[in-house]
Formats: structure tokens, sequence, C-alpha cells
């Protein structure tokens, strides 16, 4: 398969750590302030490692949908989805700067 | 702003010891040194937060170099209730 296949693959990857990181500061900072600004981007990190997460169990560990992806998908379908979770990486990095900073 | 305060305080990694600094300096203006003594942390990384605080224009300083003090800035003061209910929640 092309390269598109990787590149979304590791990307999601990435996606999940930065966003591992980030659930850790949200959460101890709720823990410290019990405000409902670090809950809900603590909720916003929660389900986008959900969605990453569901990315990756379709691309590489459930038998039908990753022999899908795999063979049956178009081309141009992976530049697409493989933008998106590009774009994704993009963002939480900058966002990861920022709440390390 | 008050975006930017919650942001700054409660979603960042340094978040909590930013509000810290806030709160002692609103007491009264204090320098990066006296701040580090009074709140037990790192000169440089009370010097880093003081940075961050300026950058968001939280904080502002007064004087120059090494003996500057600093006090929250007018923004940050006409957004104090903000300020109050984030640091009403702390600990």
């Amino acid at each position: 398969m092309s390269i598109w296949v990787d590149v979304a693959r590791v990307a999601s990857a990435v996606n999940i750590l930065l966003l591992l990181a980030l659930a850790s500061v949200w959460g101890r900072n709720y823990l410290q302030f019990r405000s409902k600004h670090p809950l809900g981007l603590l909720i916003f990190a929660s389900f986008l490692i959900a969605q990453n997460a569901l990315a990756l169990y379709m691309y590489l560990v459930d038998p039908t949908l990753s022999g899908w992806f795999n063979t049956a998908v178009p081309v141009i379908v992976w530049r697409l989805m493989m933008l998106l979770h590009v774009f994704e990486t993009a963002g939480l990095a900058f966002l990861a700067w920022i709440t390390f900073d | 702003m008050e975006a930017v305060l919650w942001y700054v305080l409660t979603g960042t990694r340094g978040g909590a010891n930013r509000a810290r600094i806030l709160r002692t300096l609103d007491e009264r203006p204090r320098n990066a040194n006296q701040l580090a003594e009074e709140l037990e942390l790192d000169y440089k990384t009370v010097r880093h937060h003081l940075d961050v605080l300026m950058d968001n224009d939280v904080v502002q300083r007064s004087g120059d170099d090494y003996g500057a003090v600093y006090l929250p800035s007018p923004r940050a003061q006409s957004n104090w209730e903000t300020i109050e209910e984030i640091l009403e929640g702390m600990e």
C-alpha cells in the first residue's frame, strides 16, 4: 500500500501520545482547581483520544476493517484521511507547546 | 481576557504556580527574588512564569532589570472577578 496509509497511522499514533500528555496536565489541573475549564479540556482530549484510537483500530487491528482499508480503499481516500490526521497532529503539537510552556 | 486567564492559569502545566504568583503580587508588588523566596520556587522558574504572564498582559513590570517589581496589569485588575473565581477553586 502507499505511503499515505503509513503516514495516517503514524499521525494517529502521535496524536494519541500528544493527547495523553495534554490530558495528564489538564487532569492534574482539574484536580487542583476543580473548575469546569480544565474539565472541559480534559473531556475534549478524551474524545479525541477515542477518535484516534478508533482510527488505529480500524487501520491496524480489526481483521475485517483493516483488510478492507488495506485493499479496497482508494488512494484518494487515504490521502484525505492522512491530511486530517496530520492537520490534527500539527494542531495538537502547537497546543502542547503552549500548554507545556 | 477571560479566556486567556483561564487558559494560562488552569490549562497549562505551570498554571497553578502562575496563579500563586498572581495572588502574591496582588497582596503587594514584588520582584522575582522575593517571589521565589515567598513561594519557595526556583528563581529561574519564577522568571519564566513572569515572562509568560507578561506576554499575556496579566502582570506588568515597573522599573528596570534586577530590582524591577511586578504587579497585576490593568487588564488583569479589570478582570479580577475571573481571577478570584480561579483562585477560589484552588486547593
